[in-house]
């Protein structure tokens, strides 16, 4: 244990500025010998959750605080805190509440007096060479300093204030740090000594001059004022400060004094709720119970003893968890959706609950599907439940909103969001700051292959790039370690939390991007680390699309669709998806699904569930696909390790694949309580609960032999836990989900054009491009309109059948756009370019869009002339243009191509007739294969096949292997790309649009591949 | 008037327990350290070439006002001013 203590450092959570984790913080300081470290980042918290946590398991005492920005003259002054004990927590979050709502979003600013009144509980340092007194000292101005002192030694107490002294080897510290030791002497309170750590290591200050480069978005060339002027700022050993402060041996163990006081412990717990409005003074519970009475007959639910003694329990449980009012206002909020006609439904644990059914939560019945509520909540698990509830993407805002409204902005706000540093991004901003030219950049980032584990591949021709070897590895180096590194607030992803008492008293609240809105200053991870519960309020587009598909059924029929009323029980549905006809279909369209669907052929409502939480990289990597496939293919006879296991597995034919089936066996075969059976599962899919599992494997064992099961056979099974337990997938999830699948794979199939039309209407979503979901309409003969000036709508409509093209599918149209040409199209028809531009005035760029996406074909005049007459037009927007005489002019024709070829680029999509059928003739002439073709090969024939690339993948589990699908006028030809084949072609499938690919046919049980050989492009 | 070398005249050095020079030798003269008015350390232009120095603004007994640097890449030490 050393003397010294740091008690100012700031982690990568002081964005664009602190080079190093909490965690490298915490384990360096643990390679020092120190047993306790502050950390004090900029005008926030944000890293407080993370640190806490990693400091408990490292064995360091975490000490909380900030790093305060306050109002100056001329610049901004640094202040630092630190928590002493609770209140001084409320304080702090209060201060940082006030400096960020007092400044641009992104920023903070303190106001002068805001420090009265908010400085209980905690201690104050008098900052860096900005602080105030030092700022005072540097420019000579002695008297300010004394002054300034004075106020804040008075304001905080001379107990909670200190003069900190830093000495960072520039060429005055010394004089400074006499001065204000002088200083502190003269108005008599302590001082002590920090190094104002911006990284662990001195390596790392590299990596803080490249991130204050890209905060000034500044060459590291032009960046010298900058940056600072040496490497000090590292995390120093007690003997490296000693050396520094040794006329002043006092601040060093100062130091201590103030760590030891500083006792606060960020305990987490469940938050006070805000106290739902029951009505009649019932208490939350009974008004709870008295919903969920209700929702039995809602839901047509015959009150059995069994439905009464779970309904009691989970009532119980919830009531002893504190949480009958969290219940109540997620009912509140789902209530106020279904009042708006906005589609949702929960998802996640919570459709293991009868509760969240009974109260219209969850979309499933957890009894028909032998759900396990201990999955979602129990007496024995101190976990937080979560609730995450999918509503239309395009209306989830009014859904936030209401929330706001409801609680009010002081007692409700969303979880912030990181954006952080991905490989991609991270090598063009690391490369601007080392100055290198963009285009390099550009090409770097587009063709780098990125991996899961962050380490940027060490590419052959990336070297050509850059020129030197040396100047990709330090361009490559700094990207590495930048990645994962938190960039600044993103976007708000929907996660709500609500409390009783003002939120600013628990945690600081900043400006979200949205006016009105506001964030705390934790993400969802950290909350649900604290132990708060939050709301997730997802958007999902699906929903929307589904919202959407419905209404216009309801339109051309003039008849309501309840799609609760859907029974899934449709033969018609279950034969699209058996023959993997499901593109557009939620969660089973991707090319994976497709592979396996055919094989699996789902036959009803639970074979979907199978479907979606089989097909996922978890279980082909845990091997669990091929023999789940065998033995419902009846090539493999299912077996059950022990006869307890029969009920639990059964339904998915002995294989563990769903986390529910875990505390099913735990409880079936070992006895396990819900809680327990919860607890080993929680432990199986985590990768440091390694003592947990221990001790979970001997009271498994011990509870097999209470039930006379042989100590081999519990063995075996628990070994089979561990196995598969870490992939299991929760069947409530999955159960949420089907009913998802289905509804959307009963649109597609009994009002398709519907269904398209609404796919279209809300991208991005799903899999498939809007190209590939417009080719698949096409095939399911399903005639798709191009853009059309006085017959498209805005959005995809459907007309007489068919699926027309709105305007929102023209690049450049937006909202404004279009609302534009609607609203003048109400007065009458188009009936020239000219009368279009006369009257829509929208901007040159635009109307050339529509023009060559062909919206004005039907007026008879080639689109080449009409962009001519657009140009001659001398139209300027918002003025009168001039109208000239027509010449006849001829102009030399554009080839098909071409044309496909700008369509594509404007809509994204082409109406015409594929691609590949321009090249057809002389892929014949070739032998080269197309889709319909390769119906017709064997298992090991040798094939040269051509297409466009529609999807390029390569999953971390598949280990190198990539997955090309190829699309042509007829359909899909699946390329795999084994490792050693993928290296020689790399550039090849990875830039060109029509691919060549010879090889190996792979074709088995209904599914068929191409193992590729090589690969060219097609010219 | 200041003679500067820009890329530092080298000199050898002797330092005390803490890294600081107590005495050196320039063009053949050995000069006594009397006192450390400065020190300070530089690390910059790690990007292209780089610049880390441990600066040193020291009298003499022979009379001098310096500024000698130990490169702390190369390890040399060399002087970069001189005082009239």
């Amino acid at each position: 244990m050393t003397n010294y203590v740091e008690l100012h450092a700031h982690s990568y959570f002081s964005l664009l500025d602190g080079a190093s984790s909490p965690d490298d913080l915490l384990r360096r300081a643990r390679e020092l010998g120190m047993d306790a470290l502050a950390l004090t980042d900029h005008d926030a918290v944000y890293g407080a959750v993370p640190f806490v946590k990693a400091a408990r398991e490292i064995g360091i005492r975490p000490i909380l605080g900030a790093e305060m920005t306050l109002e100056g003259d001329p610049t901004p002054h640094h202040l630092t805190l630190l928590v002493e004990e609770a209140c001084g927590w409320a304080n702090l979050c209060q201060l940082i509440t006030l400096a960020r709502h007092n400044a641009p979003k992104g920023n903070a600013l303190l106001p002068s007096d805001a420090l009265e009144g908010h400085t209980k509980g905690l201690i104050a340092l008098s900052g860096c060479r900005l602080g105030e007194i030092a700022a005072a000292i540097r420019y000579n101005d002695p008297q300010t300093a004394l002054k300034t002192a004075q106020r804040y030694r008075d304001l905080f107490g001379r107990n909670h204030f200190f003069i900190e002294l830093q000495h960072h080897l520039l060429p005055h510290d010394d004089s400074l740090t006499a001065d204000l030791v002088a200083l502190a002497e003269q108005i008599g309170v302590p001082y002590v000594a920090t190094n104002n750590v911006h990284y662990a290591r001195r390596e790392s200050s590299r990596l803080q001059d490249v991130l204050v480069c890209i905060r000034h978005l500044k060459p590291l060339e032009e960046a010298a004022s900058l940056c600072r002027p040496n490497s000090e700022y590292y995390l120093k050993s007690a003997d490296e400060m000693c050396a520094l402060f040794a006329d002043y041996p006092d601040a060093i163990t100062q130091t201590r004094h103030i760590a030891e006081r500083c006792t606060f412990d960020l305990s987490f717990g469940l938050q006070e709720l805000p106290t739902f409005p029951a009505p009649e003074g019932m208490s939350a519970h009974a008004y709870l119970q008295k919903l969920c009475v209700e929702g039995l007959v809602t839901r047509r639910i015959e009150p059995t003893d069994e439905i009464k003694r779970q309904l009691d329990y989970e009532l119980g449980v919830i009531e002893r968890s504190g949480l009958a009012n969290y219940f109540l206002i997620v009912w509140d909020l789902v209530r106020f959706a279904r009042t708006n006609d906005i589609l949702c439904q929960g998802r996640g644990s919570a459709a293991n609950s009868l509760v969240a059914y009974l109260l219209g939560i969850s979309p499933v019945n957890p009894m028909e599907h032998d759900l396990v509520f201990e999955r979602f909540l129990s007496d024995e698990r101190q976990v937080v439940p979560d609730i995450d509830i999918d509503f239309q993407a395009d209306r989830r805002e009014e859904v936030i909103q209401y929330v706001y409204e409801r609680y009010g902005n002081e007692h409700a706000a969303m979880a912030c969001t990181f954006v952080t540093f991905r490989a991609r991004s991270a090598i063009r901003d690391v490369g601007k700051a080392l100055g290198l030219p963009p285009e390099v950049l550009d090409r770097a980032a587009r063709t780098i292959d990125t991996f899961k584990s962050g380490r940027i591949a060490e590419v052959g021709d990336l070297d050509a790039i850059f020129g030197s070897k040396a100047t990709f590895d330090q361009l490559a180096d700094l990207a590495d370690q930048i990645d994962g590194f938190p960039r600044h607030l993103g976007i708000h992803n929907g996660g709500m939390i609500v409390m009783g008492v003002p939120l600013s008293s628990r945690l600081p609240t900043e400006l979200a991007t949205m006016p009105d809105r506001y964030v705390v200053q934790w993400d969802k991870d950290a909350i649900e680390d604290a132990g708060l519960v939050k709301i997730d309020i997802l958007g999902l587009r699906m929903l929307s699309a589904i919202a959407e598909a419905k209404q216009t059924v309801e339109a051309i029929t003039g008849q309501p669709l309840d799609l609760d009323e859907l029974r899934f029980d449709d033969p018609a549905i279950y034969d699209m998806v058996s023959a993997a006809d499901t593109i557009g279909v939620f969660q089973v369209e991707s090319r994976a699904q497709q592979q396996v669907l055919p094989r699996l052929q789902p036959r009803q409502f639970n074979d979907l569930i199978v479907s979606i939480s089989l097909i996922r990289p978890g279980p082909v990597q845990g091997n669990m696909v091929h023999p789940y496939l065998r033995r419902r293919l009846g090539q493999e006879t299912v077996i059950y390790p022990h006869p307890l296991l029969q009920p639990a597995l059964e339904e998915t034919l002995g294989v563990v694949l769903f986390q529910e089936q875990v505390l099913k066996v735990a409880r079936d075969l070992a006895g396990f309580t819900g809680g327990q059976g919860e607890g080993l599962r929680r432990a199986l899919g985590s990768k440091r609960a390694h003592e947990a599992l221990d001790r979970f494997h001997v009271a498994f064992l011990d509870g097999a032999a209470r039930k006379g099961v042989e100590n081999p056979i519990a063995d075996a099974v628990f070994d089979t836990l561990r196995a598969f337990g870490g992939y299991s997938f929760p069947k409530s999830h999955a159960a949420a989900f089907a009913v998802l699948v289905y509804q959307s794979a009963w649109f597609k199939h009994y009002h398709p054009a519907a269904f398209y039309a609404a796919l279209l209407n809300h991208q991005p979503m799903g899999f498939w491009s809007p190209a590939a979901i417009v080719n698949d309409a096409k095939r399911h003969g399903i005639r798709v309109l191009p853009v059309e000036v006085n017959m498209s709508a805005g959005k995809c409509t459907v007309q007489g059948g068919a699926i027309r093209l709105g305007f929102n599918q023209v690049k450049g149209f937006g909202a404004v756009a279009i609302e534009r040409v609607m609203e003048t199209r109400m007065v009458s028809d188009f009936c020239s370019l000219a009368d279009f531009c006369h009257r829509t005035q929208l901007p040159q760029r635009l109307i050339e869009n529509l023009i060559l996406a062909g919206g004005m074909d039907g007026w008879g005049k080639t689109r080449r002339s009409l962009v001519w007459e657009l140009g001659k037009l001398d139209y300027r927007p918002d003025t009168l243009p001039l109208d000239l005489p027509e010449d006849t002019l001829d102009l030399p024709p554009v080839s098909l191509l071409e044309v496909m070829g700008i369509e594509y680029g404007l809509l994204g999509i082409s109406l015409r007739d594929h691609v590949m059928t321009l090249y057809r003739p002389q892929l014949l002439e070739r032998g080269i294969l197309g889709n319909r073709d390769l119906e017709r090969c064997q298992d090991g024939d040798t094939v040269t096949v051509a297409g466009q690339i529609l999807v390029h993948q390569a999953p971390p589990t598949a280990k190198g292997h990539h997955f090309i699908t190829l699309e042509d006028e007829d359909g899909f030809i699946n390329i795999i790309v084994r490792p050693d084949v993928y290296a020689q072609y790399r550039r090849v499938l990875r830039e060109s649009p029509l691919l060549v690919i010879e090889g190996t046919v792979q074709h088995s049980r209904g599914v068929l591949n191409v193992i590729a050989a090589n690969a060219s492009a097609l010219p | 008037m200041t003679r500067v070398w820009i890329q530092g005249d080298a000199i050898t050095a002797e330092v005390d327990d803490v890294s600081s020079p107590i005495r050196f030798t320039w063009a053949g003269r050995t000069h006594n350290v009397k006192t450390v008015a400065n020190r300070w350390r530089v690390d910059a232009n790690w990007w292209r070439l780089r610049l880390w120095h441990e600066y040193f603004k020291l009298t003499t007994d022979t009379g001098l006002l310096v500024v000698v640097y130990h490169d702390l890449v190369d390890g040399e030490w060399y002087l970069q001013r001189l005082y009239d």
